[in-house]
């Protein structure tokens, strides 16, 4: 089970690779990111989990800590085609639990900044470059917003966070969550400073209204000329890739780095794939979880655009897969790269925040107020934790 | 005596298999049903930890905090604003069509056949496609009329643009019952009526409403009884991301959220037992003042 369906056509091509080699047989089915969790965990519940599905560091900790997940250590060992040695040490170090591996690396991402070069040039706009900063993407986003409205120039929904407003936050030095998993950081100092940008956007009205963004997603706002530019994931590649309005008029660069730090942070994180512990099949659940983590997959995966896979050495795969984008940048992102703030609940934590922040988005409270509500409910949350 | 013998075996045939015979339904009701209830009811006085194991007694904490919190009794003003609207509207346009259908008008058939498709289309299907309808920026009431108003993400009006898409699925059941109904009633009192020299107007007013005033009262009771439950379309047009969400969410969106998201069973029961008091108050409420107003040969 996966929730991307933007991934789901080339994991398809990787099963029917599989299935020629061994003959087993597998489906997907994709379940939208709001809704697996709900479902795998009354799944979990009921003792019907699906053999094998994605994972996540949201939800790692609670997964292995309850056995839910096949332990892979062993077959892990005993196999020729994963070696530890081949993934990145923080993304399996997500699917370790007292020392025992649960997951196959299946991927890393980074954050990029996506352009509209059409629209750049019709506002007379430099294109971003690696030199840029957070004030620059404000500058060129004033410069790119039209005063009816049909156009704005940036966009950031506040319930992205990976891909948007966390990354601000990092650059100037701040953080989410400690290191220590009790404390909340949205109320440190230089957590509101790197919010300011997103301040600034919402009440000079440099971005679409929260309303128009719940509706309609940034990816398709971008894709339908309305917003000259956003930050995504590497995992939308694809959606880009196959949209022709993106494919023919939209780039992209590097994330802005911050004036003052200097610092360039890309949130970064890496899918597992796992084996439910009470699968029917754990042999074939097993063969397949190996095949997609082995090099052949791994470079498959990547060459078909569809993430940049965990296996190292495989990233210029990536980036070679669609030649009109500058992937490259992606790439640039994994000089500075902080894992996406996790603990045992994350996401009730990270909705408290969201639903904060969607109150600064509809100006309701100042970037300040909102920041400190946010970590006041945080911080009762991980009390509880 | 053989007689009475004989009686006696028929009787205790007949009362093994009544019980045989309604035993699956009895099975059905407890199991997913009356089971459910009662372990809910019991679940709002405990806490519970991860994937539903270690349930902990905490007796009326849930209860103190559910009063006392300012989400729960929005998300109840929600429900009763949803109610109000969707419910009155729905029996009453129902009502009218079902009248002029009941006549012998040509494609009366294929009229009610066009009421009723939406109550045979997925739920899904439905929110799918009026999410897209009441899209600000490309759905086709905007684009079609010219206007930019954010239907389903304007925190004030966000509510009955969900009682509006409430109603056109309401319509065609209500008509159906609302038709049956009128068969019922006798075309002499019509007749008898229109000697007298009554018009129609006069004649829907005093002979109509009363003749079919159970139908009316069953189809308000269970309408609204649903109508308090209202989920499914809440949950698939607006996000969490939706300005609009917190004066849109009704107690069972809160149910939803609070005990499969946020896995906190305890308090969502509580919410759910809380939704359960109100419509038995309404319904109690309804069953007393049918006596005035509904009128049984």
């Amino acid at each position: 089970m996966i929730w991307d369906s933007n991934q789901e056509p080339g994991i398809r091509k990787l099963i029917d690779d599989f299935t020629a080699k061994t003959g087993i047989r597998a489906e997907i089915q994709v379940v939208n990111w709001d809704n697996y969790w709900t479902l795998l965990s009354a799944g979990a519940e009921g003792g019907a989990l699906p053999d094998v599905f994605w994972m996540h560091s949201n939800e790692s900790q609670r997964y292995m800590s309850n056995n839910l997940l096949l332990d892979l250590t062993q077959r892990i060992k005993a196999s020729t085609e994963v070696d530890p040695e081949n993934y990145p040490a923080d993304i399996l170090g997500l699917y370790t639990y007292n020392g025992k591996y649960y997951a196959v690396p299946k991927d890393i991402d980074t954050i990029a900044l996506w352009y509209n070069k059409k629209l750049f040039d019709e506002a007379g706009v430099a294109y971003p470059t690696a030199d840029w900063t957070w004030d620059d993407a404000y500058e060129a986003a004033k410069k790119l917003t039209k005063a009816d409205g049909s156009v704005y120039g940036y966009a950031n929904v506040n319930t992205n966070n990976q891909a948007g407003w966390y990354n601000q936050i990092f650059d100037n030095g701040g953080y989410v969550i400690s290191d220590d998993k009790k404390k909340s950081g949205m109320d440190d100092p230089k957590t509101i400073e790197g919010m300011q940008f997103m301040a600034k956007l919402i009440n000079e009205n440099l971005m679409p209204s929260p309303q128009v963004m719940t509706e309609t997603g940034e990816d398709v706002l971008l894709e339908s000329g309305k917003v000259a530019m956003t930050t995504q994931g590497s995992w939308m590649l694809a959606a880009f890739r196959d949209n022709e309005y993106t494919m023919a008029n939209c780039d992209v660069a590097p994330l802005p780095k911050n004036a003052k730090t200097g610092r360039r942070v890309s949130i970064y994180n890496g899918l597992g794939w796992v084996v439910s512990a009470k699968t029917s099949r754990p042999d074939d659940a097993w063969k397949l979880v190996e095949y997609f983590g082995s090099k052949d997959a791994q470079l498959k995966q990547a060459q078909l655009g569809i993430t940049m896979s965990a296996y190292k050495g495989t990233s210029n795969a990536w980036k070679n897969s669609v030649p009109q984008f500058n992937l490259q940048a992606y790439l640039d992102m994994q000089n500075d790269m902080v894992i996406r703030p996790y603990s045992r609940n994350t996401v009730k934590w990270e909705n408290a925040i969201n639903d904060c922040m969607l109150k600064a988005w509809t100006k309701e409270l100042t970037m300040e107020e909102a920041c400190k509500e946010a970590a006041r409910q945080m911080n009762a949350i991980l009390a509880e934790e | 005596m053989k007689q009475q013998n004989l009686r006696h075996t028929t009787t205790r045939n007949a009362f093994f298999w009544g019980w045989v015979l309604i035993l699956p339904t009895m099975v059905g009701l407890v199991i997913l049903n009356i089971y459910p209830m009662i372990k809910t009811v019991y679940q709002s006085f405990c806490k519970t930890g991860d994937f539903g194991r270690g349930n902990i007694f905490i007796g009326t904490a849930n209860y103190a905090k559910v009063f006392s919190d300012p989400v729960v009794w929005q998300a109840t003003l929600n429900t009763f604003k949803y109610m109000i609207v969707e419910v009155p509207f729905s029996v009453i346009i129902a009502l009218f069509f079902a009248v002029l259908l009941n006549k012998n008008i040509m494609g009366k058939s294929i009229y009610r056949t066009i009421f009723f498709l939406p109550m045979v289309a997925a739920p899904a299907a439905i929110a799918m496609v009026w999410r897209w309808l009441f899209n600000s920026q490309f759905g086709l009431i905007n684009n079609v009329f010219h206007i930019s108003t954010h239907w389903i993400s304007d925190p004030s009006i966000a509510v009955y643009s969900i009682a509006l898409i409430g109603i056109w699925s309401d319509i065609g059941y209500n008509m159906i019952l609302f038709l049956a109904g009128l068969q019922e009633v006798p075309r002499e009192y019509y007749e008898a009526s229109s000697i007298d020299g009554t018009n129609g107007f006069q004649k829907f007013h005093y002979i109509t409403v009363p003749m079919i005033s159970p139908t009316i009262f069953f189809v308000l009771v269970t309408r609204i009884i649903a109508a308090m439950q209202v989920f499914d379309l809440i949950y698939m047009i607006m996000d969490r991301s939706n300005p609009a969400l917190s004066k849109t969410q009704s107690l069972v969106y809160l149910f939803y959220q609070y005990s499969f998201v946020q896995k906190n069973f305890g308090y969502g029961s509580t919410i759910v037992v809380l939704l359960l008091m109100f419509i038995m108050v309404i319904t109690v409420f309804q069953m007393f003042a049918q006596k005035k107003w509904v009128h049984y040969n």
